[in-house]
C-alpha cells in the first residue's frame, strides 16, 4: 500500500500545474453566449498541447494517460480552477463510444473536431416519459421507402445539456418495434443542423438553462450514421454511460474540498469556530470529503491492478452529491440570510446542488445498481 | 499510487479470515458471551501465531511489521467478534511502542509481543476494555496525558458494559502512580491506537453487511425475497458505502501511521478513521437489526452482538464528536493560521 504517486505521476502533475499556470484564460465573460465561446477557446488552448482528452490515444490527439494520470489531469483542473473544456460531452462520451464502435470512416470524420470544440456533442437518451428506463425509450426511427439509406425520426428528448451549442447528438431511438424492448435500438449520431430538430431551454431552478427539450420531427439521418450496427443500441449506449460515471469524480472531488475550505474560511472569519455545533459540522464534511477523496482513489487502483472496478467505485457519485448538497445547506445555515440572495455563489450552490443527485442517474438508481450488481440482491420485477 | 494490500497482506488477511472462521464462530462468541469468560484456547492460538505482536518491533519480541497488518489483524477478528483480550492488547502496544520512552519499551513490549502479559488503554473514568487482567494499562488523563501504570498501581473496577463478548473497567490512578509516556511523540502512539480500534469497527460492519445480505436474500414475504424490495435492498446498499468509506478512510490512516514523515502526519488520519468508522459501524449495525426485522432485535439472533461491539468501540479513545472537532481544528489551523 502506497499512496504517494509514483515518480512519473508526479512529474505529469508538475507539467500540468506548469501548463496551467502559464495558461490563465481569464475571468469568464457574462452571458450565456459569451462564456460558451469562451469555453471553448480554453478547450482549444488546452487540445493544442494535447490537454483536452488526456485519456485519448495519442494517435486520436490525447495522451493516451493512464487512468490514474486521467484523474491527475481532472484533480489539477480544479485545483488550478479552470473550468472544464465546453465540448465536456463529447470528450467523455461520444468520442469513447466512437472509438469502440465507430468505423474507420466514422473515427476519421468525429474525433478530431470533438478535441477541437469546432463540433460540440449533446446526449439524446432521455426522454419525458422514460426517465432512466432506457427500454422504454419512444423516439422513432424508420428507414424511408424513397431513399432506403436513410432514417426519418420522430420523438422527443429531454435534459439535453448543451444541445444549443452541439452540431452533433448521441441519440438513441427506436428501430425495430416488434423486438423485446431493449433489442429493438439503434444508437445514432444525429446532425443537429438540420429542419426537423429544434431546442427549446430549459430553464432549471437557479434561472439559468443548462439543458434543454429536443424536438424531433422528421429528422434524417443516413446510414452511415449508424453506430455500432442497426438494433445494437443499447449495448452502444451502455458503453457511454459506464463513461459518464468514470470521468469527472475526480474534478468534483477537488470543488468539493475547494468549496469546503473557502467556507471553513469564513467561518473562521466570522468567528464562529469555536462553536461546538459549527466545528462538529465542519469536521463532519471534512470527514465526508476526505472519505470521498480516498475511496475514489481505492476505484483507481482497483481499476488499474484488475482491469475492473471495484465496489467503491459504484459509490463516489453517490457520496459526492450527498456530500455537496450538505455543504451547501450548512452554508446557507451559517451565513444566514447572506447566503439567500440572488447572485451569491451560496445561494448558487445552494440551489444548483439540488441537481447533483438526479443529474448523471439518480441517487435512487444508482442504490439499485449498488444493491444488483455489487450486492447480488435480487431484482424486483419491473424494476429499472 | 497503490491504495491495495501487498499480496503479503491479502495472505495475512485470507489467513486470519479462515482460521477465525472455525476458531471464533459464532456459537464461541455467544458462549464466551454467557458465561463471561474468555476462551483460553483461542487466546493462546492467536500468541503462538504472533498476532499480539505483529506491530512491535523485533528488538522487543515483536514481528516488526506495520500499522497495515496491525489493522487488518484487528479488523479480522471485530469481523469475527473474537471474544478475546486482543484489541486491549495492541493499543498499550501501539501506545508504548510509539509513544513511549526506551525504559518503557523494555520493560512493557516483548511481554506484551509474546502474549505473556496482556495490556489496556483507555480514559480514566471511561471504559477501558480488559484492565482487569491486564498487567500494565496506559491511562489517559484529563489533561490529555497518558501515563503508564502497572495494574498493581490501578484502581480498577470491573463494569458490566453493553458488549459482553469483551471485559470492560473503569479505571483510576492517584497522579503519583506511573509515569507518563516518555517518548518524543506521546500522542503518535494514541493515534495509532486510534486506528487500530477504527480497523476493528470495520471489520465489525463488513459482518454486519454480510450478515443482512444474507439473511435478505434468504427470508421471502409475498412470495418475494425482501432483498428485492427497495426499502431494504436501498438500505443495504447504504450499509455497503458507510462500510467502504470508513475502509477508506481507516487503511488510510494505517498507511499513514506506517508512511511516517512521508506521509501526511498522524493526527488527521487518525480522527478521520475514528469517525468515519465509528459512524459507519454504529449505522451499518443498527441497519442491520432494522433489515433483520423482528427476529433481529431477539437474543437469539447473533447480530445484537455486532450493534454492542460497534457502540462500545465507538466510545473507545474518543467518540465520533470528539474526533470530528479535531479534524475542525486541524483542517482550520492548516487553511488560516492565523485566525485559528
Amino acid at each position: 500500500m502506497d499512496l504517494t504517486f509514483s515518480d512519473a505521476e508526479a512529474q505529469f502533475r508538475d507539467e500540468l500545474r506548469a501548463w496551467f499556470e502559464n495558461n490563465d484564460p481569464g475571468p469568464m465573460p457574462e452571458g450565456e453566449d459569451a462564456s460558451y465561446a469562451w469555453r471553448r477557446d480554453w478547450q482549444r488552448r488546452l487540445a493544442d498541447d494535447r490537454y483536452a482528452a488526456v485519456h485519448w490515444p495519442e494517435q486520436y490527439g490525447g495522451r493516451g494517460a493512464t487512468i490514474t494520470q486521467s484523474a491527475i489531469f481532472f484533480e489539477e483542473l480544479g485545483r488550478a480552477r479552470r473550468p472544464l473544456p465546453a465540448n465536456v460531452l463529447g470528450i467523455l462520451l461520444a468520442g469513447p463510444t466512437i472509438m469502440t464502435f465507430g468505423t474507420d470512416e466514422q473515427k476519421d470524420r468525429y474525433l478530431a473536431p470533438i478535441l477541437t470544440a469546432e463540433e460540440i456533442w449533446c446526449q439524446g437518451f432521455s426522454e419525458p416519459d422514460a426517465g432512466s428506463d432506457l427500454a422504454a425509450l419512444k423516439t422513432r426511427a424508420v428507414r424511408d421507402p424513397a431513399h432506403p439509406d436513410e432514417w426519418v425520426v420522430t420523438g422527443q428528448k429531454v435534459w439535453t445539456s448543451g444541445a444549443q451549442h452541439s452540431k452533433w447528438c448521441m441519440l438513441v431511438a427506436r428501430t425495430d418495434f416488434d423486438a423485446p424492448k431493449h433489442k429493438g435500438l439503434t444508437y445514432f449520431l444525429m446532425d443537429m443542423e438540420q429542419p426537423g430538430v429544434q431546442v427549446r431551454p430549459l430553464v432549471q431552478i437557479t434561472g439559468e438553462p443548462e439543458f434543454n427539450e429536443l424536438f424531433i420531427e422528421g429528422a434524417r439521418i443516413p446510414d452511415e450514421n449508424v453506430l455500432g450496427g442497426v438494433g445494437n443500441g443499447w449495448k452502444v449506449a451502455l458503453t457511454t454511460l459506464m463513461n459518464e460515471r468514470s470521468g469527472l469524480a475526480f474534478f468534483l472531488q477537488v470543488r468539493l474540498r475547494q468549496l469546503l475550505d473557502e467556507l471553513i474560511e469564513e467561518a473562521a472569519e466570522r468567528g464562529l469556530l469555536d462553536d461546538p455545533v459549527v466545528a462538529d459540522k465542519l469536521g463532519y464534511l471534512h470527514m465526508k470529503a476526505e472519505i470521498l477523496r480516498l475511496t475514489a482513489y481505492r476505484g483507481l487502483t482497483t481499476i488499474e491492478k484488475y482491469g475492473t472496478p471495484g465496489p467503491e467505485g459504484s459509490l463516489t457519485k453517490w457520496m459526492w452529491s450527498e456530500t455537496n448538497q450538505e455543504l451547501a445547506q450548512f452554508a446557507a445555515d451559517l451565513i444566514g440570510p447572506d447566503a439567500l440572495t440572488n447572485g451569491n455563489r451560496w445561494a448558487y450552490e445552494l440551489l444548483r446542488s439540488r441537481g447533483n443527485t438526479i443529474e448523471g442517474g439518480t441517487t435512487e438508481i444508482l442504490k439499485n445498481i449498488v444493491a444488483e450488481r455489487v450486492l447480488g440482491l435480487p431484482r424486483l420485477k419491473g424494476a429499472a | 499510487m497503490n491504495f491495495d494490500f501487498s499480496e503479503d497482506q491479502h495472505e495475512i488477511k485470507r489467513t486470519a479470515r479462515d482460521l477465525l472462521a472455525s476458531r471464533s464462530s459464532f456459537a464461541k462468541v455467544r458462549e464466551a458471551a454467557e458465561s463471561h469468560t474468555y476462551d483460553p484456547a483461542l487466546w493462546s492460538e492467536l500468541v503462538e501465531l504472533g498476532w499480539p505482536g505483529i506491530a512491535i518491533a523485533e528488538e522487543h519480541g515483536g514481528q516488526g511489521l506495520g500499522a497495515v497488518e496491525l489493522a487488518i489483524l484487528c479488523e479480522e477478528l471485530g469481523y469475527a467478534l473474537a471474544a478475546s483480550p486482543f484489541l486491549s492488547t495492541v493499543l498499550a502496544a501501539e501506545a508504548i511502542g510509539a509513544g513511549g520512552s526506551v525504559e518503557q519499551q523494555r520493560q512493557w513490549l516483548p511481554g506484551l509481543a509474546s502474549g505473556e502479559i496482556t495490556g489496556a488503554l483507555g480514559a480514566v473514568g471511561g471504559l477501558v476494555g480488559d484492565a482487569a487482567e491486564a498487567a500494565v494499562i496506559v491511562l489517559i488523563g484529563d489533561d490529555g496525558v497518558a501515563r503508564v501504570v502497572a495494574r498493581a498501581d490501578a484502581d480498577v473496577t470491573e463494569v458490566d458494559a453493553i458488549d459482553p463478548t469483551r471485559r470492560a473497567a473503569r479505571v483510576y490512578a492517584p497522579p503519583t502512580h506511573g509515569e507518563a509516556l516518555g517518548g518524543d511523540d506521546p500522542q503518535a502512539g494514541i493515534d495509532r491506537a486510534t486506528i487500530a480500534v477504527a480497523a476493528e469497527l470495520v471489520g465489525v460492519s463488513q459482518r454486519a453487511l454480510e450478515m443482512t445480505l444474507a439473511y435478505v436474500k434468504d427470508r421471502k414475504q409475498f412470495d418475494t425475497p425482501v432483498g428485492a424490495y427497495q426499502a431494504v435492498s436501498h438500505k443495504c446498499a447504504q450499509m455497503l458505502k458507510d462500510t467502504e468509506g470508513a475502509r477508506s478512510a481507516t487503511y488510510y490512516g494505517a498507511w499513514a501511521a506506517d508512511a511516517g514523515a512521508d506521509g501526511p502526519g498522524l493526527p488527521e488520519p487518525a480522527s478521520l478513521a475514528k469517525a468515519a468508522a465509528s459512524d459507519g459501524a454504529r449505522d451499518t449495525a443498527a441497519n442491520a437489526i432494522q433489515a433483520h426485522g423482528g427476529i433481529g432485535f431477539t437474543w437469539e439472533a447473533d447480530v445484537h452482538w455486532l450493534y454492542k461491539r460497534a457502540q462500545v468501540d465507538a466510545a473507545l479513545l474518543g467518540t465520533s464528536g470528539v474526533h470530528r472537532k479535531r479534524l475542525a481544528a486541524l483542517v482550520s489551523a492548516r487553511l488560516a493560521p492565523a485566525v485559528a
